[in-house]
């Protein structure tokens, strides 16, 4: 456990003398690299991965409160970002893949310590703890200090921590942690277009920080959080269009469907390369080797629309769009105190946005029966979307709780929706996949497993068709609208 | 994950010694270790500094009531743990013959340490008993130290056609001297007279050193004490063979 204290070393060595023999060694200056997604997976799940340099030798080290430190020797230098791939095999390698997933590591901070090391032994002289002062080569912030547990000898760590815990004392200049709920709260008398201003630059800040992970291509994940910001921008403009000046449904809607549209064939042949390991487990009569052609197929797609997408992503017209946005939210604020701009409470256009959309949802799946087409579910799906749009913007101005649990009622439903249009998306574009891969001559096998995988998702589309009625009744049932009634308010209606 | 086996039917010979510093020295070049101690004399425990205590004891452990991965314990040495010894191993061919598939129950325990550990030292009681067959479907390799000595290439005759008896998958044998003393006639002629056609018999051999013997004393391993000693050096040459050669 890592505690930032004011505190005398000499002090901590005597406390714990009471309890073991204090081994003190030199202290040694260890280069400290912080690896980490660029959305902290590691941090949130409370793990800390370094590597760390230290007498020549460069060890990586997984940490996680109150356990032993899972290390492995850090081998052939590796170039920084990565996946979790690249790491050594074993323990440490397993438990960062599992935390990051296809997020690639970063370099989150480097620094150069000077760590005192001491050694904590029992009455047999075995060491049962280890204790490292850690503080930073220039001496500019506080020391930090470890209690560093022992597998088979926790007791023992845990009655070092209770003795260190006597002779600290907190900072003075300790930083206060950031709200880690990160809910911020809205009064929704204010105006409208200042909620909307707000969230609008917080998607515009979403792209700017996600741009160089994308053109670097570091992982797929960049690409997808700014394709959900540019979404949730002009789902927003849709959704604010009452309260919004009416210049930016014309100026700024369509610039942001050709950004939109720009990173999507990338970001499906992403889908497809992500999915493949899955995919090849769906196969029963072909073997994974057979959808290797497509694997290449995929990759050689991927690279040539990639090119077009830098190529746009580098240009004038993305750096324009971004500026000019920038400057129009700014005015978009300051046009809020204005009587215009006053017109709509931020509370109101939320009120008034989810009982529409709530409505919508609730009058398109009432009206789907077994005979409807594809078309009416797809409807429906993007209904649904509108909505989780709308709870989820607005929820700064909606009671938290009830916003939750209006979203994991209507998760269900976008669930069993999402999978029978993205089972008939994907026949779709394998489809096509095929038509092309065939004309370039691919082997028979790679278009026979593919055929496979279009069986397979045919399959899961019935499935998810045939729950679609149960799942729907389960939405509208009494105690859903109850809940979207109460989200609502006075003012606001649920349909049921 | 690797499992070496130090193994004699004759006690004294250096089978404990040998298991703590290759797996100290495998532990040292970056391999994820396991010492188990599976003699109730406890000497590699003690050379750990551990207590020869394990909860539940041998019942425990062989019926699976303690899980192997609760029983670890840390050495001193970063990336070398230890099972420990406790004094309730002598029952555990008991324990064993309860068992189910009672030849194949420590091969079974140690699956469930598969992911946490690239190598593991198991080192033995000098006995034949139905601890041994466990250790001979366990291993990857039996590693045997011999004495250099006509009763010892005689005990190690029938160690090989005990393991040459024992059903399928069957460990690699690995036989090496040990406390050889190069004063003595009988040790030369024999290191230099054994036929290495017939059994595989490592280079290097390991000898009658002060060094070694003062294990019990340091309590530590002999390249953890005294890295650049000769003594360091025969094992480390010991370990290189063992590893390469298996």
């Amino acid at each position: 456990m890592l505690e930032t204290h004011t505190f005398d070393v000499e002090a901590v060595y005597k406390v714990l003398a009471s309890a073991f023999e204090v081994c003190a060694g030199k202290p040694r200056v260890v280069r400290r690299t912080v690896l980490d997604t660029f959305d902290r997976r590691l941090e949130r799940s409370g793990q800390r991965l370094q590597l760390v340099a230290e007498a020549g030798a460069d060890r990586l080290e997984l940490v996680q409160d109150g356990e032993t430190p899972v290390t492995a020797l850090a081998g052939a230098r590796t170039r920084w970002p990565a996946m979790a791939d690249s790491l050594p095999d074993g323990a440490l390698k397993d438990r960062v893949a599992r935390a990051c997933g296809i997020r690639a590591l970063l370099i989150i901070d480097q620094c150069r310590r000077l760590v005192r090391r001491a050694e904590l032994r029992n009455a047999d002289g075995k060491i049962v703890a280890r204790l490292d002062v850690d503080e930073p080569a220039d001496g500019t912030a506080a020391p930090v200090i470890a209690v560093r547990p022992l597998r088979g000898y926790r007791k023992a760590a845990d009655r070092a921590r209770q003795l260190v815990s006597t002779v600290l004392e907190p900072a003075a200049d300790e930083p206060t942690a950031p709200d880690a709920t990160g809910a911020s709260v809205v009064d929704p008398e204010s105006p409208a277009r200042l909620l909307l201003a707000t969230e609008l630059a917080d998607f515009l800040q979403e792209v700017r920080v996600n741009l160089p992970g994308t053109i670097g291509d570091i992982d797929t994940e960049f690409l997808h959080d700014i394709r959900v910001a540019v979404r949730r921008t002009r789902s927003l403009l849709k959704l604010g269009r009452p309260a919004l000046p009416p210049h930016l449904r014309e100026t700024w809607e369509p610039r942001f469907k050709w950004l939109g549209d720009l990173t999507t064939p990338v970001r499906d042949l992403d889908v497809y390369q992500l999915g493949l390991p899955e995919m090849t487990g769906w196969l029963l009569a072909a073997s994974a080797a057979d959808l290797e052609p497509f694997q290449a197929y995929l990759a050689e797609r991927r690279a040539v629309e990639r090119r077009t997408l830098l190529r746009a992503l580098r240009g004038a017209r993305l750096r324009r769009l971004l500026d000019d946005w920038a400057g129009e939210l700014s005015a978009l604020a300051d046009s809020a105190r204005s009587a215009d701009g006053a017109a709509w409470s931020a509370g109101a256009l939320a009120r008034a946005n989810v009982t529409r959309a709530h409505r919508r949802v609730v009058r398109g799946g009432t009206a789907i029966s077994d005979s409807s087409p594809p078309e009416a579910l797809h409807l429906l799906r993007k209904r649904c979307k509108e909505l989780r749009y709308a709870l989820e913007m607005f929820a700064p101005v909606l009671e938290g709780a009830q916003v939750a649990k209006a979203i994991k009622d209507l998760k269900m439903l976008q669930d069993v929706l999402g999978r029978f249009q993205d089972s008939e998306v994907q026949r779709t574009t394998l489809r096509g996949f095929a038509h092309e891969m065939a004309a370039d001559r691919a082997p028979a096998e790679a278009l026979l497993a593919m055929g496979e995988l279009m069986g397979h998702l045919h399959a899961e589309q019935r499935r998810a068709r045939a729950e679609f009625a149960t799942v729907f009744a389960s939405y509208i049932r009494p105690r859903s609208s109850r809940r979207m009634a109460g989200l609502l308010g006075s003012n606001g209606e649920a349909a049921g | 994950m690797k499992v070496y086996a130090t193994y004699n039917i004759k006690g004294g010979v250096g089978k404990t010694t040998t298991a703590v510093n290759l797996a100290y020295l495998a532990a040292a070049s970056g391999r994820r270790t396991l010492l188990w101690d599976l003699d109730p004399q406890a000497a590699a425990t003690f050379l750990f500094r551990v207590k020869p205590r394990v909860k539940g004891g041998s019942r425990g452990l062989v019926s699976g009531k303690r899980p192997v991965d609760d029983a670890v314990k840390a050495t001193d040495f970063d990336d070398l743990d230890l099972l420990p010894a406790d004094f309730s191993y002598r029952n555990m061919d008991l324990e064993l013959d309860d068992m189910k598939k009672r030849t194949a129950r420590l091969d079974q325990l140690l699956s469930a340490v598969d992911q946490d550990y690239d190598v593991v030292f198991l080192d033995c009681p000098p006995s034949v008993s139905l601890v041994s067959e466990n250790v001979l479907r366990a291993a990857d390799v039996l590693l045997v130290p011999l004495i250099p000595a006509t009763l010892s290439l005689r005990t190690y005759a029938q160690l090989t056609a005990f393991v040459a008896d024992t059903p399928k998958p069957r460990p690699q044998l690995m036989a090496f001297f040990s406390m050889a003393d190069r004063r003595k006639r009988l040790h030369c002629e024999v290191i230099d007279t054994v036929s290495r056609d017939d059994v595989r018999v490592a280079d290097t051999v390991i000898p009658s050193l002060a060094l070694i013997e003062q294990m019990t004393e340091r309590r530590a391993p002999v390249p953890a004490f005294a890295p650049r000693s000769r003594a360091a050096r025969y094992y480390e040459q010991l370990w290189a063979e063992v590893r390469d050669g298996s």
